[in-house]
C-alpha cells in the first residue's frame, strides 16, 4: 500500500541535513556537539548520493559516497585533533567565543 | 613526453611532494625541499600557459580512461592563468617562510608546516585544473582540510578556536556544494563540467538544476567568504602564522572565486537559468554589500593583520562584482582583479610577516613610528596601500578602471559611485596606518628595531615589484583576462 521510493530517501536525508544545521547555530555551548552535527550533515548528503545512484542504476554514485565518508573522518580527526590541543593548553573544551554567527 | 603529461604532473608533484617532507624531517632539508618543489611548479605552470596560448585548450585524459567514465583535466586560457597565480604565490612564499615560520612555528613542527602548505597547495592546482565536478569537491576538501591546520599553527591559543570556526563553517560549505552536485547527478548521470555544459541547457526548466546552482553558489559563497558567508575569514587571517597568511590571502579564495566563474558561466553559462533566477542580483548585492561592510570594519580595527582581513571581504566583493556583470569588461576586470589582488594582498601580508618577525606583533600602537627603522618594509607596505585603494602605476589602479568602465558600460552608475566610495574608504584604513608608522613617536622598546632581515624583504619586493610591473605594463594580464573572459562568456565548451 505504500511505496517507499527516491522521495522518500530524500526527506530523510532532507530532515538530516536540517537537523545538523539547527544544531550547529542553536547550540553555542558545546563544541563536540558542533562537529556531530556536521558529520550528521555529510551523512545527510551521503544518503542523497546513495539513493541517486540506486535510482539511476549506476554505481558511480556510491562510490561519492565513500569518498564523502572519508572526507568527513580526516574533517572530525581535525577537529578533534585541534580539541584535543585546546584542552592541553586550557584544561577546558568550554570555548566561550565559538558562536559562529559573529565575525 | 614529458610535456604531454604536464597537467598532471602539475598536480601530482605537491601531492607526492607533501609526505617525503615527513620522511625528510629535517628543518634544513625539508625547506630545501619546499622550494625545489615550489619552483618546479611554477615552471610547470608557466610551461602550461605558453602550451594554452600556443595550441588552445589542453585536455588531459587520467589514465587514458576517455572522459565521462575517466576523470578528465581541462585547461584553458583562465585555468593556466589561475594556475600561474597559485604557483607564483607559492614559489615566493616558501622562501619566505624559511625566516618567518623559523620565528613562529615551534622548530620541531616546523617540517608538519611544508608538508601541509604542499598538500593545500595540491588541492588549489586542482580545483582549478580539473574538469570534474566531484573531482573539484575532493580538492577543496584538501586544500580546505589543509588550511585548517596550517591556521592552527598560530602562535595565539585563539588560532585554534579560528581554525575550528574555518573547519566547520568551511565543511557546511562544502556539504552546500556536494548537494548541488549530487542534483546535477541525479538529472544528468553524469558529472564531467563539459558533459554538463552540453546536457544542462535542456534541462534548464527542471527544478532540481536550479535548485542545484542555489547550492552550488551558496556552498562556494561560503568558501570565498562572500559578504554575509565571511564569518571565519578576519579571524582565520589574524591568528594564522604570517606565511600562512600571505599565502591563503593570496590564493584560497581567490581559487574558490574562479570555482564560482567555472560553475556559473561553463556549466549554467548556456542556460536561461541565470535569466530566471536572480543569481546576478543577487551576487550584485552580495558584492556591493561586501565592498562597503567589508571597507567600514577595516576602519575600526585596531590589529593590523585584521584590518587587511576585512578589506579582503571588500576587494572579494570586487571579484565577485566583476563576475556578475554580464559583459566581457566586467568578467575581465573580476578576472584581473584576482591576479592584482593576490599580487598586493600578498605583499602586504608579507610586510606584516617581517614586522611580527621584528617586533611581535601586529597591533597599530606597536607599529608606531617603525617608518624610521623599518624603511624598506614600510615603504613595501606604502606602496602595496597605495595599489590596494588604486593609484595609478600600480595594479590596484587597472582592475579598478575596468570595473567602473564596466559598471558604465552597462549604464549602472550607483554601482561605479560603491566602487569609488569603497575605494575612499580604503584610504582612509590605509591611512590610519601610515599616519601611525610615519607620523607617530616610536615606542621606547621600538628604537631598538632593526631593518627585516633580506630573506624576508626580498620576496616582498619581488610581489612588489610584480605589483608596479603590471601596474604599468597593464597590457599582458589584461589580455589573457580579456581572452580568458571571452571565452567564458562563450559558454559551454570553452
Amino acid at each position: 500500500m505504500f511505496e517507499i521510493g527516491l522521495s522518500n530517501y530524500l526527506s530523510v536525508a532532507a530532515i538530516l541535513f536540517t537537523l545538523g544545521i539547527l544544531g550547529i547555530f542553536l547550540n553555542r555551548k558545546n563544541v563536540i556537539i558542533i562537529l556531530m552535527s556536521v558529520e550528521l550533515m555529510l551523512l545527510a548528503i551521503n544518503i542523497n548520493l546513495v539513493a541517486f545512484s540506486s535510482f539511476l542504476n549506476d554505481l558511480t554514485g556510491q562510490i561519492f559516497a565513500l569518498l564523502v565518508l572519508t572526507v568527513a573522518a580526516a574533517e572530525a580527526a581535525i577537529g578533534l585533533a585541534i580539541l584535543v590541543v585546546f584542552f592541553r593548553n586550557k584544561g577546558t573544551i568550554a570555548v566561550k567565543d565559538i558562536n559562529l554567527m559573529k565575525g | 613526453m614529458i610535456i604531454k603529461h604536464l597537467a598532471i604532473i602539475q598536480v601530482i608533484l605537491p601531492l607526492m611532494a607533501a609526505p617525503v617532507c615527513i620522511v625528510i624531517r629535517h628543518h634544513v632539508g625539508v625547506k630545501i625541499w619546499a622550494v625545489l618543489i615550489s619552483w618546479l611548479s611554477f615552471l610547470i605552470s608557466i610551461a602550461l600557459l605558453v602550451q594554452v596560448s600556443d595550441q588552445g585548450l589542453i585536455v588531459y585524459q587520467l589514465g587514458g580512461w576517455a572522459a565521462p567514465w575517466g576523470i578528465e583535466y581541462r585547461i584553458d586560457i583562465l585555468s593556466a592563468f589561475v594556475l600561474l597565480i597559485v604557483s607564483g604565490i607559492g614559489a615566493v612564499v616558501m622562501p619566505y617562510s624559511w625566516t618567518s615560520v623559523e620565528k613562529e612555528i615551534v622548530h620541531e613542527r616546523a617540517y608538519l608546516f611544508y608538508c601541509m602548505i604542499l598538500l593545500c597547495m595540491t588541492g588549489l592546482l586542482g580545483i582549478v585544473i580539473t574538469g570534474d565536478a566531484f573531482n573539484l569537491f575532493v580538492f577543496m576538501e584538501i586544500s580546505s582540510l589543509a588550511s585548517y591546520v596550517l591556521i592552527s599553527f598560530g602562535q595565539d591559543r585563539q588560532a585554534l578556536v579560528a581554525a575550528y570556526r574555518y573547519l566547520i563553517i568551511g565543511t557546511i560549505g562544502a556539504t552546500f556544494y556536494m548537494i548541488g552536485v549530487g542534483f546535477l547527478y541525479a538529472s544528468t548521470g553524469t558529472l564531467n563540467i563539459f558533459d554538463l555544459s552540453q546536457l544542462v541547457p535542456a534541462l534548464s526548466a527542471s527544478r532540481t538544476v536550479k535548485a542545484a546552482l542555489a547550492f552550488f553558489t551558496v556552498g562556494l559563497g561560503i568558501k570565498l567568504a562572500l559578504f554575509p558567508m565571511h564569518m571565519w575569514l578576519p579571524n582565520a587571517y589574524t591568528f594564522a602564522p604570517s606565511a600562512v597568511s600571505v599565502f591563503l590571502a593570496a590564493t584560497a579564495t581567490k581559487v574558490a572565486v574562479y570555482a564560482l566563474f567555472r560553475i556559473v558561466f561553463t556549466i549554467f553559462g548556456g542556460t536561461e537559468i541565470l535569466e530566471i533566477l536572480p543569481i546576478r542580483g543577487l551576487l550584485i548585492g552580495m558584492a556591493a554589500m561586501a565592498m562597503i561592510y567589508g571597507s567600514i570594519q577595516a576602519i575600526y580595527q585596531i590589529n593590523v593583520k585584521r584590518i587587511l582581513a576585512y578589506s579582503s571581504i571588500a576587494q572579494i566583493g570586487y571579484m565577485v562584482l566583476g563576475l556578475s556583470f554580464d559583459n566581457a569588461t566586467g568578467i575581465a576586470a573580476g578576472i584581473i582583479h584576482l591576479f592584482n589582488h593576490a599580487l598586493m594582498k600578498g605583499s602586504l601580508f608579507m610586510v606584516l610577516g617581517a614586522v611580527m618577525y621584528r617586533v611581535d606583533s601586529v597591533q597599530l600602537n606597536d607599529m608606531a613610528g617603525l617608518g624610521k627603522y623599518m624603511p624598506l618594509t614600510m615603504a613595501a607596505f606604502f606602496i602595496a596601500g597605495l595599489s590596494l585603494i588604486g593609484m595609478p602605476l600600480t595594479v590596484g589602479f587597472v582592475s579598478k578602471w575596468y570595473l567602473i568602465q564596466a559598471a558604465l558600460e552597462k549604464g549602472w552608475w550607483p554601482i561605479a559611485m560603491l566602487i569609488v566610495i569603497s575605494s575612499l574608504l580604503a584610504v582612509v584604513y590605509i591611512w590610519r596606518v601610515i599616519e601611525v608608522v610615519y607620523f607617530m613617536p616610536a615606542n621606547p622598546e621600538a628604537r631598538e628595531v632593526r631593518e627585516a632581515p633580506i630573506s624576508l624583504l626580498l620576496p616582498t619586493w619581488i610581489l612588489l615589484g610584480a605589483v608596479i610591473y603590471f601596474g604599468i605594463d597593464a597590457t599582458t594580464g589584461l589580455n589573457i583576462a580579456i581572452a580568458a573572459a571571452d571565452a567564458l562568456l562563450a559558454g559551454g565548451g570553452s
